[in-house]
């Protein structure tokens, strides 16, 4: 069985999961995907994750809505959710932070500092 | 250069796109201007809701280590995202979205293609994001100067004079004004 870290990254352009997978992967994390807050709880509901990595503009339940199901449920409540989004306004990250979000991350991402945000918040 | 002629008897207000903008408007009497060179624009229209937006980006050189030939996607990526978001925040559906691509012209030989590189990621983002790609002008030697009347979805580009171009090189994505990472 795997050691690796397993990141749930949430994205609903394919562009973007597929820059996340590659800058994930090639640093030795487990990583499931889905493409908007409703696939990821879904997945969520049979799977153990250690970070959850949203974008904040999806379809059917944005980034929001996913960040306060999940602190609101028992079996991933205490993980990790970082903030992936275009947006930098003080106003979203003020409310991503009050659902419970544990920091906000303004793409275009680097690849070396998304890493090194995920192993802090995994430990 | 040919004036256009007009639809209405109100004149246009013509906003040009700079590299690394991205705009959007449902405004009948808006048009967006850009001149590309290895640059791509990209024009999107949603016809249920008449909105349109236009960017213009140029891909950053890949960071170190990364091989020679390859151009760093992020930014290109982060670029079709802010036009898509802006889209969808003034009602259009991403189901919806039309494509048009322009630019990724190679306008000094011997250098590297940076126009194909930008045009092929386009395309690619496009295909990925099963966004249909109703028309292309891309590659080739010339500048071009695109005119995009969103609410209308309508387009036009012509070869201009590769003078009328500024042309910028890629430059390597700077760290710091990129993936800044703030923990609550």
């Amino acid at each position: 069985m795997s050691n690796a870290l397993r990141i749930l990254t949430v994205d609903d352009s394919a562009s973007m999961r597929a820059l996340l997978l590659h800058a994930l992967g090639a640093n030795g994390f487990d990583v499931a995907q889905a493409d908007d807050g409703l696939a990821a709880l879904d997945w969520l509901a049979l799977n153990d994750v250690d970070v959850i990595i949203t974008d904040i503009n999806m379809p059917r339940l944005d980034g929001f809505g996913l960040i306060e199901q999940v602190r609101s449920g028992r079996r991933h409540c205490d993980r990790p959710i970082l903030v992936l989004s275009t947006e930098s306004s003080d106003e979203k990250k003020a409310r991503a932070r009050a659902a419970g979000a544990t920091g906000w991350i303004v793409k275009p991402f680097d690849a070396e500092k998304l890493v090194a945000a995920v192993r802090r918040v995994a430990h | 250069m040919t004036a256009h002629t007009p639809i209405a008897s109100k004149p246009l207000t013509r906003i040009t796109i700079l590299q690394g903008q991205a705009r959007v408007s449902a405004g009948p009497r808006v048009e967006f201007s850009t001149v590309l060179g290895s640059c791509v624009a990209t024009c999107f229209y949603d016809p249920e809701v008449e909105l349109g937006g236009m960017n213009h980006f140029l891909l950053a050189e890949p960071p170190q280590g990364h091989a020679p030939a390859a151009v760093d996607e992020h930014y290109g990526v982060y670029l079709m995202e802010v036009l898509i978001n802006e889209m969808l925040t003034y009602g259009a559906a991403k189901h919806r979205l039309r494509a048009h691509l322009y630019g990724g012209a190679n306008m000094r030989a011997g250098m590297a293609q940076i126009g194909t590189m930008n045009a092929d990621f386009a395309r690619r983002f496009l295909q990925q994001e099963k966004i249909p790609l109703l028309r292309e002008d891309l590659g080739g030697t010339s500048a071009r100067r695109v005119e995009f009347r969103p609410a209308h979805g309508q387009v036009r580009c012509r070869t201009v004079a590769n003078t009328l171009v500024s042309e910028t090189t890629p430059t390597p994505r700077k760290p710091a004004i990129s993936g800044d990472v703030e923990l609550f």
